[in-house]
């Protein structure tokens, strides 16, 4: 369950990141109580979020959970019901189809032209862009690209058409970069140079925002998350507020524990209050951020040396907020993001 | 007027004119066409089938003679008011219900480019294709008839020949729009398909058929004015229409069932005017139904 009424959440949300614009380049999109309403049905609702350049903002959520619409709404291709949206200070009321020049966007499963070759497809958005001819060129190196330039796109594979999908994404040198599920179906090496190129954008001052489900990627490139649900946000802030805002204990893993030292363990007051997820392999407690110091103290006294404590993960806190859901298929959703998730780190 | 150049980051460009934008999705329409094979094979079918008008027509007479330039222009009229709507048809049906099932439509739309560029840039780029075609497949029966028929009735071959191709190309045009509107109204490319072949068995196929019925079985009821008027809102009779009274040779109108139309006084010059209308208000509702959906 969501540990903020909405109010506080969207004021958090807008602190959070407000706080770290004093720090940071300009407000690169700012969202005030942005809203979409179909009919009987709300896929956004009053939504507050700033991002930065040079920032990179996750969006996570469950299918519908109102992602891909914010999406289109910052692109200018659907209407807020209610907010104001601004792409670049811009707003997006008043904004020129010329505005679209400074986003850039890849959306989830394009297919582009099959029957057209590499160069033809970025030359073609490069005329509609209006970009000299040699930036084509100067992509198709940089995305590895060049020697299957006069292949035909239906001979290609799922990661080239990807990479062609970002090179066309940042054709104009974008100011703001949006990805749909850029790494969907993609091998692990595919995914990685996708956001190896995120990163030098980020560098370059692009402000980026990510729709995805794979959180143990796009864990350690972001600089902030929206986590969103039927159409409500439930938390924002960088991995550590969102931390602080689920207050999902750390994970206490002992290694080379003797059964002697086990039993002395669980017998100590402090240990049986925390939750164990101890197995035949594996000794794991949950451990509250307040009681951290408490346990290391402790461990110490019973001379076990070798631990580890690992903060929430992303998943965690995804797995957390989504439990909270008033969803059928919440546990569902959890649960096939969690085995994505694991097969991704066995892979890895 | 000059252009504002944006610089962002290390790239440098100009934001584009509207005609640059239009040029850019026509030319990659023809394209398409071209590299597909759609614009060969329709040149080459409006070639065959008015290789064999023109030089077999009178086979089924039992004789292996030239026609005359009327019997000529009559089958080919007959051929066209079959054949160009047809590929018209088939060159536009997934024009944007295509491009929206691959995504590519989501991703034009956020390009610096309004909707009225794109389907003014594909109906340019399908005009070119059909000019294309209607000119390789009609001029070069053209070309070969002027060296069989006699010197004065060249002129009026030509003539024919260029009100045949100007308006076929119109008609095609009608049609293209028409798809557009179909291909931007439904979500599955099959089912544009089927709709448009539907529209096109009615305004092709039936229609004349019902109107003529209409006109013996009701002579007495039946107003002259609205039967001319209820031909000439179907642009595949305007168009028939159109090449009988324009066409120089006279005995070809006094044949025709549509000779009627010849009473109202109208010309070609009207008829051209109508089937431009068509288009036009083609355009604008195509444009208007883009313009009213969320992607």
């Amino acid at each position: 369950m969501s540990h903020f009424s909405n109010d506080a959440r969207h004021k958090q949300a807008l602190t959070l990141m407000t706080n770290e614009a004093s720090s940071q380049g300009q407000v690169a999109v700012k969202a005030i109580g942005l809203c979409k309403r179909y009919a009987k049905f709300e896929a956004l609702t009053d939504l507050n979020f700033e991002l930065h350049t040079g920032q990179t903002l996750a969006l996570l959520g469950h299918n519908g959970a109102g992602k891909s619409t914010l999406i289109k709404m910052i692109l200018g291709l659907v209407s807020p019901s209610h907010g104001e949206l601004f792409v670049q200070g811009q707003s997006l009321h008043t904004k020129r189809p010329n505005a679209n020049l400074s986003l850039g966007y890849l959306p989830e499963n394009v297919s582009f032209y099959d029957n057209m070759t590499a160069q033809e497809i970025l030359s073609y958005f490069a005329r509609l862009k209006g970009v000299a001819p040699k930036r084509v060129s100067i992509l198709l190196e940089e995305f590895g690209l060049m020697a299957a330039k006069d292949k035909r796109l239906s001979t290609f594979s799922k990661g080239m058409r990807q990479r062609l999908g970002l090179a066309q994404a940042v054709l104009a040198d974008p100011k703001v970069l949006l990805l749909d599920e850029p790494t969907v179906g993609l091998d692990p090496l595919a995914s990685a140079f996708l956001y190896q190129k995120m990163a030098q954008l980020k560098a370059q001052g692009c402000a980026i925002i990510i729709s995805t489900h794979e959180l143990g990627l796009v864990q350690d490139q972001m600089d902030s998350a929206l986590i969103l649900g039927q159409g409500r946000l439930l938390a924002a802030g960088d991995l550590s507020q969102l931390r602080a805002i689920s207050a999902l204990p750390s994970q206490l893993e002992l290694h080379r524990v003797s059964p002697w030292q086990y039993q002395q363990l669980i017998s100590l007051p402090l240990f049986a209050s925390l939750q164990n997820h101890s197995s035949a392999n594996r000794v794991c407690f949950s451990v509250p951020d307040a009681l951290k110091a408490k346990v290391i103290e402790q461990l110490h006294l019973l001379k076990i040396h070798e631990f580890s404590i690992a903060p929430a993960s992303l998943q965690d806190i995804f797995h957390h907020f989504m439990a909270g859901l008033n969803r059928p298929n919440a546990s569902a959703v959890c649960s096939a993001v969690g085995e994505e998730q694991d097969q991704r780190e066995l892979v890895a | 007027m000059s252009q504002i150049i944006i610089e962002q980051g290390c790239a440098q460009y100009c934001p584009p004119r509207a005609l640059t934008l239009i040029q850019a999705v026509a030319m990659k329409e023809f394209k398409d066409n071209l590299r597909n094979r759609w614009l060969g094979l329709m040149a080459g079918i409006l070639l065959i089938l008015s290789l064999c008008v023109s030089f077999m027509g009178s086979a089924v007479s039992g004789t292996v003679v030239l026609l005359e330039s009327a019997q000529i222009f009559s089958g080919l009229v007959t051929l066209a008011v079959f054949i160009l709507p047809l590929g018209a048809i088939l060159l536009s049906y997934d024009s944007f219900v295509g491009e929206r099932e691959s995504g590519t439509l989501l991703l034009l739309l956020t390009y610096p480019l309004a909707r009225w560029h794109l389907v003014c840039g594909k109906l340019l780029g399908h005009a070119y294709v059909m000019i294309t075609a209607c000119v390789m497949g009609f001029g070069t029966t053209v070309l070969l008839l002027l060296a069989f028929v006699e010197e004065h009735a060249r002129h009026a071959l030509i003539i024919g020949f260029i009100h045949l191709i100007f308006s076929g190309i119109l008609l095609s045009l009608v049609f293209v729009l028409l798809g557009y509107c179909v291909s931007l109204s439904v979500r599955e490319k099959a089912k544009a398909l089927g709709v448009l072949l539907l529209l096109w068995f009615v305004l092709v196929l039936v229609y004349d058929l019902v109107l003529l019925t209409a006109l013996v079985s009701l002579a007495e009821v039946f107003n002259r004015q609205l039967f001319n008027l209820l031909i000439l809102i179907n642009p595949t009779d305007l168009f028939r229409a159109l090449n009988l009274l324009a066409n120089p040779a006279d005995s070809l109108s006094a044949k025709s069932s549509l000779a009627l139309i010849a009473q109202t006084g109208m010309g070609p010059v009207l008829m051209y005017a109508m089937l431009a209308t068509w288009i036009g208000l083609l355009g604008l509702l195509a444009s208007w139904i883009f313009s009213r959906q969320e992607v």
